[in-house]
């Protein structure tokens, strides 16, 4: 089993244009393991797309006080491809494109990176798992010939996003609005593949904005964001019960002093 | 002053009677002898913000020489029956495949000597027509020392589609300079792709002048491709010419992976009406390396499009200067001309410029340029590493991406892996001692 802990996490972004520092992060504790599905909801702006940033170590970010601990172990300090091979995934709201590097390419390189040098995935061991994977999301085998997500629409980049979690199979999957620009089939595509990892050995954090996702991954623990930290979690009703009240009603009823951005 | 005067006479002299000797007909042994008169008075070509006149680029007390080489220098080239293969070891034409229909058709693929004889007429026609006298100091060493090369020639209408594979090998197991002449002539409608594979065997320090002399007539459509690799000890410069006619398109991919000084004059000119260049170069440099670079696209014919994309990476402490040349003549209503020019540093001792420059005497014309200078794609960087890929594959990678616009274009996957396998073992190389 493997533990993913957030402890008071204050976090900091800096604008490079404007050289200013402002704080979006202020004192998020949660705390999760292997065998959980965490969604995370929210109004725009809260900070949820930070907080997955800040836990992957996007380097605009800065942890200004607090820790995060993976299987007991701060996280920190390290580099992003050292988080990675020791267990994490950010499923990205928008995955770079890189050109001359196919995807196949890519996914064997991501793959071998977490092996010893003398334990190389093979190339028919590789193909086998890349099939598999392939026909569970309704990807053409033409997909992984491409250059990494370029020129990939919306949806077939979100799509080759859970391709990557079924190659890497991490400890924790963070999910960043895996579900925005989806149509329903997707969506439906897209959540098979990650219910097909759940078990003992996965976990899942997951950031959306709309309850209809957790329709079809259901969560065991769902928490609400406002204004940079956690501020109610419940069970899978609570996603219900936001979609039909709304943030307002929940900020309201919470007595917060929490801007909603999309408030006029 | 005198004596200097004195010793082109005997310069004038000694190549004309080696051209004598070699069977070379008149008028090329008095294009070569003009070409030395040049040589006095002509200064090396300009090349903004790239010094180089020090440079041993016109080594005048090296003979004309004609020697054979040793054909397993030839060795590593990957020859096979089932393609159109062009294999010259210094001046050693080693093999020379082209099928038997292309020869039914008119295709002429032979070293550019004998060719001199056997199609005579043809090459008097076309040689040195667009790569003229009396232009600069390197242009004229060239004409006058030249000492090994080819001619393609591809009739009227006729379209080949596998490309025509020309493997130049420098020798350098002994002291004499490479002056390499390529000449293609694509007639009207013809079309085809060609790619050239440079490479140095050996270690003695030469110079290497080597040029590629292009004709696309009307209608023809011309794809180049180079993998340029000549070696650390080579101080070489590269001239490549286009006239491309009414209708006409040549593209260049032209990959530069030499590992010592380098100074590349590119030139695409669009002389038809709808004619079409696309001169893409991509650059690797290490060590110590200098390169300069001039892409000049000018578009005369109206209507005419020229693109100029240039990307490079600099390691250590290299020094790479792309000048991206986009000249609109006055006349040439409705042309285009776009450029981008882009270098990646990756080391702070490495000196890079991306320069590009327009000449535009024509009001009614498109014309735009890009340019920067920087550092790896930080966004794509974090993509990668947030998958495991540990930063130096990850870096590896980017500029894989950086880097392919031309490695794309190269119509051969087996050179193409070879351009890869080169700029990994560059790359690695060079991040190494960072």
């Amino acid at each position: 089993m493997a533990t993913l802990e957030i402890k008071d996490l204050h976090v900091e972004v800096e604008d490079e244009e404007k050289q200013t520092k402002r704080e979006i992060l202020t004192g998020v504790n949660l705390s999760m393991k292997t065998g959980e599905i965490h969604a995370i909801m929210g109004p725009n702006g809260t900070g949820k797309s930070t907080l997955s940033q800040t836990i992957m170590g996007q380097p605009a970010y800065h942890v200004t006080k607090g820790d995060i601990l993976l299987n007991g172990e701060s996280i920190i300090k390290m580099p992003v491809d050292e988080r990675a091979r020791k267990g994490l995934f950010l499923g990205m709201q928008y995955p770079a494109e890189i050109q001359g590097v196919t995807n196949a390419e890519f996914l064997r390189a991501a793959m071998n990176a977490r092996r010893p040098q003398d334990n190389q995935i093979s190339v028919m061991a590789f193909l086998k798992e890349l099939d598999k994977n392939l026909e569970l999301l309704d990807m053409s085998q033409e997909m992984t010939e491409r250059y990494l997500n370029e020129g990939f629409s919306g949806g077939e980049k979100k799509r080759n996003e859970i391709l990557q979690l079924l190659m890497i199979k991490p400890s924790f999957a963070l999910l960043d609005e895996i579900d925005s620009g989806l149509d329903i089939d997707a969506l439906k595509v897209v959540s098979k593949g990650v219910n097909s990892l759940r078990g003992d050995d996965f976990g899942s954090l997951i950031i959306t904005h709309y309850q209809r996702l957790l329709n079809y991954i259901v969560p065991d623990v769902v928490h609400v964001m406002m204004g940079g930290r956690i501020v109610k979690t419940g069970d899978a009703d609570l996603a219900q019960k936001l979609e039909d009240e709304g943030y307002a009603g929940l900020r309201d009823e919470l007595g917060l002093d929490v801007n909603l951005v999309d408030e006029d | 002053m005198t004596e200097a005067v004195q010793n082109y006479e005997t310069l004038k002299t000694d190549v004309a009677s080696a051209a004598k000797a070699h069977n070379e007909p008149q008028w090329l042994v008095d294009h070569r002898v003009a070409a030395i008169d040049d040589l006095v008075d002509l200064g090396f070509p300009n090349m903004q913000r790239f010094q180089y006149s020090d440079w041993t680029l016109t080594p005048t007390d090296e003979p004309l020489e004609f020697k054979d080489s040793d054909k397993s220098l030839a060795d590593s080239v990957p020859f096979a029956d089932d393609r159109i293969q062009f294999v010259q070891a210094g001046q050693t034409t080693v093999a020379v495949n082209l099928p038997d229909d292309l020869k039914q058709q008119g295709v002429i693929l032979t070293d550019l000597f004998t060719a001199l004889h056997d199609h005579a007429e043809l090459v008097e026609k076309y040689l040195f027509r667009e790569i003229k006298l009396g232009e600069d100091r390197l242009t004229s060493y060239h004409a006058a020392y030249l000492n090994s090369g080819l001619f393609l020639y591809v009739p009227k209408g006729v379209v080949i589609d596998k490309p025509i594979e020309a493997y130049l090998i420098q020798d350098s197991t002994r002291k004499q300079p490479m002056v390499s002449h390529v000449l293609i002539v694509a007639d009207n409608d013809s079309k085809f792709s060609y790619i050239q594979h440079m490479a140095t065997v050996g270690d003695v320090a030469n110079a290497a002048s080597a040029a590629v002399e292009m004709v696309a007539k009307p209608n023809s459509e011309v794809h180049f491709s180079s993998l340029d690799e000549l070696g650390e000890n080579t101080t070489s410069y590269l001239k490549r010419r286009a006239n491309i006619g009414d209708n006409a398109t040549v593209d260049w991919a032209i990959g530069l992976m030499n590992d010592g000084k380098t100074v590349g004059d590119f030139d695409s000119e669009l002389i038809g009406k709808s004619s079409k260049a696309d001169s893409k170069v991509i650059a690797v440099t290490s060590g110590e390396q200098r390169e300069g670079i001039n892409n000049r696209v000018t578009n005369h014919g109206k209507r005419s499009t020229g693109f100029i994309l240039q990307r490079g990476v600099l390691l250590k402490k290299s020094e790479l200067v792309f000048n991206g040349i986009g000249d609109i003549i006055h006349g040439a209503s409705g042309a285009n001309a776009e450029q981008e020019n882009r270098v990646l540093m990756m080391s702070n001792e490495a000196h890079g410029d991306a320069n590009p420059i327009l000449l535009i005497d024509e009001n009614d014309v498109l014309a735009g340029h890009a340019a920067s200078v920087g550092q790896v794609d930080q966004e794509q960087m974090y993509y990668l590493m947030s998958r495991g890929i540990a930063r130096p594959t990850a870096q590896r990678m980017v500029i894989r991406g950086f880097l392919s616009a031309v490695i794309g274009a190269v119509p051969l996957p087996e050179v193409r892996q070879q351009m890869i396998d080169i700029l990994e073992r560059k790359l690695e190389d060079g991040q190494q001692l960072e």
